[in-house]
Parts: structure tokens; sequence; C-alpha cells
């Protein structure tokens, strides 16, 4: 029953993802989910790793930093785009084990304080170098992505590049949550006592997906490096490793459905007059001026009243459904993706 | 030759001794007690020999092999598995899939070969969830697996964690308390699943504070009292030693 309900959401959003640049022909609306896609690949790192494994980490910023200079660097030196890409996803990794090995072993707020640590740290780093990154000026002039002769130049070509992308990571994503690497990191969040005792190496499993998260992080990064053609430092901040562990929370811990409704939810609220035309201007504007202190109420109300986030709401929804139709037939699918 | 020897360990916090010098051997295939007043250090001896505490002093070993200072993990892999006194289950995760957990150490599949779904996932996957709905049935709770963790009563919860354990295909089991809180019935139906595991080949070490429940399923017992062995013999001269005696008085006699 609940499986069923999934499929046909994930084949309806599918094909909706694909038809929109042909109905679709705003350009401005286009860019908008563009951006959507690249942080749903961002969401999808953290959510392992935050949503799923339980720990949680200020620093996704800088790993997306780490992709975007890497790539732009080195596809402005006349690199091929996808060995850019392998660059900037194995830069921002090795940067996450550096991160990992030292500070995994740390629980809660030192965790979150070696993260947040690391951030600031790289968001010097980017501002500093000017050398290679080109300081506060930022890195101008990065070239669109390209396979052979096959160039992502215009918004339709680049956002079906990103949303491709996007859907081969939720779906690789999808498959580790539901099977036992996916247990392992609800286990650790649930009791790293506990996972201990059923023979989890959990220090080894908690750098393996901080690594990930951070690889992920990387890829969104090239991603956007190319699609804008620009990078500088105000993209990497800590304000941005903020929204993207809001967006995870507000779909609900251990949740990959909830978190990619989070993202895409969070992502469009300052452009709510270009998702829904008919908006009176005061609302709008309401919204715009107040976009960042939206976030955070929806961090700390969804923390103090929603623990499950939009997850936990749409399960009880579909449970609630799901006992008028046929009684006690749970699906122990398990994975809550 | 003892399948598992704890050797003269000892174990300090501050300026208590929680576990003083403390030697005993356990029996492939018996189900051996360790008894004592609260405080006594009976679950610092099974985090020493669990590898969840270093010793200050002394070894444990394992079928010939020195655990001590090795992690809990690497000790479970051998074989040596244990529960907790306050449960330490995964509540978020259904019954079902507390017992996959188990399976962690006896499964392969990584983070690549479930991502890219290698070929062979989907089979060990099948096996995995097979051999967990066996492991529940084994303490009758297959119609609870899609329940989660944290809406199980006490006795099941203190039951599923005996089956995570199961699931690691221990040789020996290590219960901290699993009778805490179980009334009578479910005492006597504890009493008849450690028999069940012991016979299966399972070897059994409890920690217990229900003295009829360790009368009556243990072939020996070890008696701590302030993290010193007081004594250790079978459970008829255990009940009637005049140290034993003395070390419970105003608590609880070990025959209640
Ligand atoms: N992590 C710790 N830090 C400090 N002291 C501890 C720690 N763990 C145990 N102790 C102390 O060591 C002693 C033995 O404790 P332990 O928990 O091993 O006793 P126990 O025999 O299991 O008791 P109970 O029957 O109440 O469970 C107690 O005095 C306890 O306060
Ligand atoms: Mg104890």
């Amino acid at each position: 029953m609940r499986s069923s309900i999934r499929a046909a959401v994930i084949v309806a959003l599918t094909i909706g993802v694909a038809i929109t640049p042909f109905v679709m022909t705003d350009r401005y609306i286009l860019r908008i989910l563009t951006f959507v896609g690249i942080n749903l690949i961002m969401v999808a790192g953290l959510s392992l790793l935050f949503g799923y494994a339980g720990q949680i980490s200020l620093g996704q910023a800088a790993f997306y930093g780490l992709g975007a200079y890497t790539s732009g660097y080195l596809a402005k030196a006349g690199v091929p785009w996808l060995l850019a890409l392998v660059g900037g996803v194995a830069v921002a990794a090795i940067g996450g084990l550096l991160i990992a090995l030292p500070s995994l072993r740390l629980k809660g707020h030192y965790l979150a304080m070696a993260t947040l640590g690391f951030g600031e740290i790289m968001l010097f780093f980017f501002t500093e170098t000017e050398s290679v990154t080109g300081g506060s000026n930022g890195l101008r002039g990065i070239p669109a992505a390209s396979i052979g002769p096959l160039e992502f130049a215009t918004p339709v070509a680049k956002y079906f590049l990103v949303w491709s992308v996007v859907g081969i990571v939720l779906v690789l994503a999808a498959n580790i949550v539901r099977r036992r690497p996916g247990r392992a990191l609800r286990a650790i969040h649930g009791s790293e006592t506990g996972a201990q005792a059923c023979g989890i190496d959990t220090v080894r499993v908690k750098i393996q997906v901080f690594v990930l998260s951070a690889g992920l992080g990387g890829l969104a990064g090239v991603l956007y490096a190319h699609y804008v053609g620009f990078v500088s430092p105000s993209t990497f901040t800590l304000h941005y490793s903020l929204i993207l562990v809001t967006m995870v929370a507000l779909g609900g811990m251990g949740s990959l459905g909830g978190a990619v409704a989070g993202t895409v939810l969070l992502t469009l609220l300052p452009y709510v007059d270009a998702i829904i035309p008919g908006l009176p201007r005061s609302t709008v504007e309401l919204i715009q001026d107040w976009t960042n202190d939206i976030y955070g109420m929806v961090l700390i109300l969804v923390m103090l009243f929603m623990p499950r986030g939009l997850a936990g709401w749409a399960t009880s929804l579909v449970t609630r459904f799901g006992e008028r139709d046929r009684a006690g037939d749970s699906v122990g699918q398990g994975g809550g993706a | 030759m003892s399948m598992l020897s704890v050797r003269g360990v000892t174990k300090r916090f501050g300026g208590v001794t929680a576990v003083d010098d403390v030697s005993f051997e356990v029996f492939e295939g018996t189900i051996h007690a360790v008894i004592g007043p609260n405080g006594a250090g009976k679950s610092t001896a099974f985090n020493v020999m669990t590898g969840f505490d270093r010793p200050d002093a002394g070894s444990v070993v394992f079928e010939g092999a020195t655990i001590t200072g090795m992690r809990p993990h690497r000790i479970v892999r051998l074989g040596v598995v244990r529960t907790f006194q306050n449960t330490m289950l995964f509540d978020e995760m259904t019954a079902l899939e507390n017992v996959l957990v188990g399976m962690h150490a006896r499964t392969r599949v990584g983070f690549l070969g479930a991502a890219l779904s290698l070929p062979g996932v989907h089979a060990e996957e099948r096996l995995a969830r097979e051999q967990a709905h066996r492991i529940l049935r084994l303490v009758d709770m297959d119609d609870v697996h899609a329940v989660p963790a944290g809406d199980l009563p006490h006795g099941q919860r203190r039951l599923l964690e005996i089956a995570r354990a199961l699931a690691t295909e221990p040789r020996i089991m290590l219960l901290d308390e699993p009778a805490a809180g179980l009334n009578n019935v479910e005492t006597a139906q504890l009493g008849e699943t450690l028999r069940r595991i012991r016979d299966t080949g399972v070897t059994v070490v409890i920690v217990e504070h229900d003295m009829g429940l360790v009368m009556e399923v243990s072939d020996e017992i070890v008696v701590l009292n302030e993290g010193r062995k007081i004594a250790e013999g079978p459970p008829l001269l255990i009940q009637k030693d005049p140290a034993v005696i003395e070390a419970y008085l105003g608590e609880e006699t070990p025959d209640a």
C-alpha cells in the first residue's frame, strides 16, 4: 500500500521534471529549478550523514566550494569537464576525509563545532588565496560543462544535465538507505553503543558517510560552477550550510523523500512570486524580506513541534488512509525513504 | 580448556575499584551466572569482557586469543556478544530491522555495492531477511516484526535485544540482567529461551538479580561483592555459602 503510493509519486515527479522545460518557456523559472536540483544533490549527501546517521555537519558549504573552485580552476586551465568534475569531487572527498578522521571521534556539539570551524577556515582560504581562487572577486569565465563534442551551454541543456545527476544520485542514495549500509547508519543514530554491540565499526562507517556526503557536496559544487560560470566566496558561507541542515530537518530525519520535499520547499521560498504568479505583492515582499528569518523559524519550529518533519507527517496521513482501506496490512519495507 | 577466561582483571574509576583482581573461567556449552549486590562490579566486568571498558590490569582470553584492548565490534566478530542492563535498541527501527543490524558482521554489502545494486545484493538481502524472521520466531516475536522497537512493551524489548545478539551468530552471549522488569510468566519463558539458546551450542553468561532464575538455569555461579570475587561454584553450593549469605544480608537472600 505505502510502497505503491511512493512509486506513483516518484513516477509523477520524474515525468514532471522531464516535461517542465518543454511546457515552461520562462528562463527564470528554469534557472530556479536548476538550483533546486543542485541543492538536492547537496541535501542527498547531508541526509545520509545527518538525517540517517545523526552526525551533524555545519560545514557542507565548504565541500560545495572545494568542488566548485577545483573544477572551475581545472576547466579554465583546459582540463576536460569530466576530468575537472572528478577532480572537484575528489578534492572535496579528501577534504571530508581529513576533517572526518580527527573529528568523528568527537560527539554531538564537538562535531558541530569542528565542521563549523572547518567551513570558516575554508571560507578564509577561498578569499585569501587570490592566485588560485580569484579572492573576493571570485573565479570568472568558467566554461560550461561538456562531454566531448556535447556542450551543455543552453539553459535547457544545463537543466537536463543537473537533473540527470539528481536522478542518479537519488537512486543510488535510496539504494543505500534500504540496504545494510543504510541500516548501519540508522543504528549509529539510534544507539552508537548498540551499533558497536552488533559488530558495526562505527568510526569507520561514520568516516565513510562523511566522505560520501563531502563528495556529493563537491559534485553539486562542480555543477554549480559550470552552471553559473563564476564562483565567489560569498556562496560558500555558514549561512548556506545552515539552510541545508534546515532542509533535512524539515523533511524529517531518516527520510530521503522528506529531505527532497524540504529542499524543494525551502529553495523555492524566496522565489514564490515566480512559482505562484497570482500572489499579492505585499505577501511576496513579506516573504522575501523575511526569508532568512523564516528559515530560522522553520528550523526551531520543526525541532520543537515536528521532530519527524514532513516525512513523519506524510507517513501518518498515509497510514490513516491505509488503515481505512485494509486494516493491519503493514508493509515491512523499511528504510523509510 | 575454558572458552572464555577472565584473568586478574582490575578496573578502577577514580577512587572506586569497580572490579578488583577478578578471575574466572567459562566453559563451552554452559550457562554461567555472575551475581552480587548492587554496585558489585558485574556490569563493569561485562564491559571489560566485551571491549567497552579497558581494564587497568589483567586480561580476557577468548578461545586462546587475548581480546582485552580490542574494540567492541572486533570482539563481536570473534563471537562474543552482549546485551545491556539498559537495553540499547534502535528505537526508530522495526523489530526486524534491529535483528538485521545484528547480522551486520555476517553480511557483506557495502556503500558501493548497495548504491549500484551489484549482483548478489538482492540475494544477500533476501537471505538476511529470511534469517531475521527465523530469529524473531525463535523468541516468538515474528508477529511484531514491523513494529518500531521504541513502541514495544518492556518484556519484548528485552527479548528483541537477545534476538539481535543471536543474529550476530555468537559463540558466547553475555546477558546483563535479562529478567529485569519482567513479570513471573515472562521470566519463566526467558529461562526456557536461555536453555534453548544453550542447546543450540551458544554458551551463555548472565548477570542477574532474580535468584529463582539464576538457581534454575545456571551450571556455575560466580559471586562478586565490592569488586572482588567472593565465591564460585554450582548453584547448590553457592546457596549455602556463608560469604555469599553475608554479602547479601540486609539486601535479599540468594535463595529468595
Ligand atoms: N563509568 C563509570 N564511572 C564511574 N564509576 C563507575 C562507572 N561504571 C561503574 N562505576 C562504579 O563502579 C561500581 C560497580 O558498578 P557496576 O555497574 O559494575 O555494578 P553492578 O554490579 O553492575 O551493579 P548493578 O547490580 O546495580 O547493576 C559502582 O560503584 C559504580 O558506581
Ligand atoms: Mg549492572
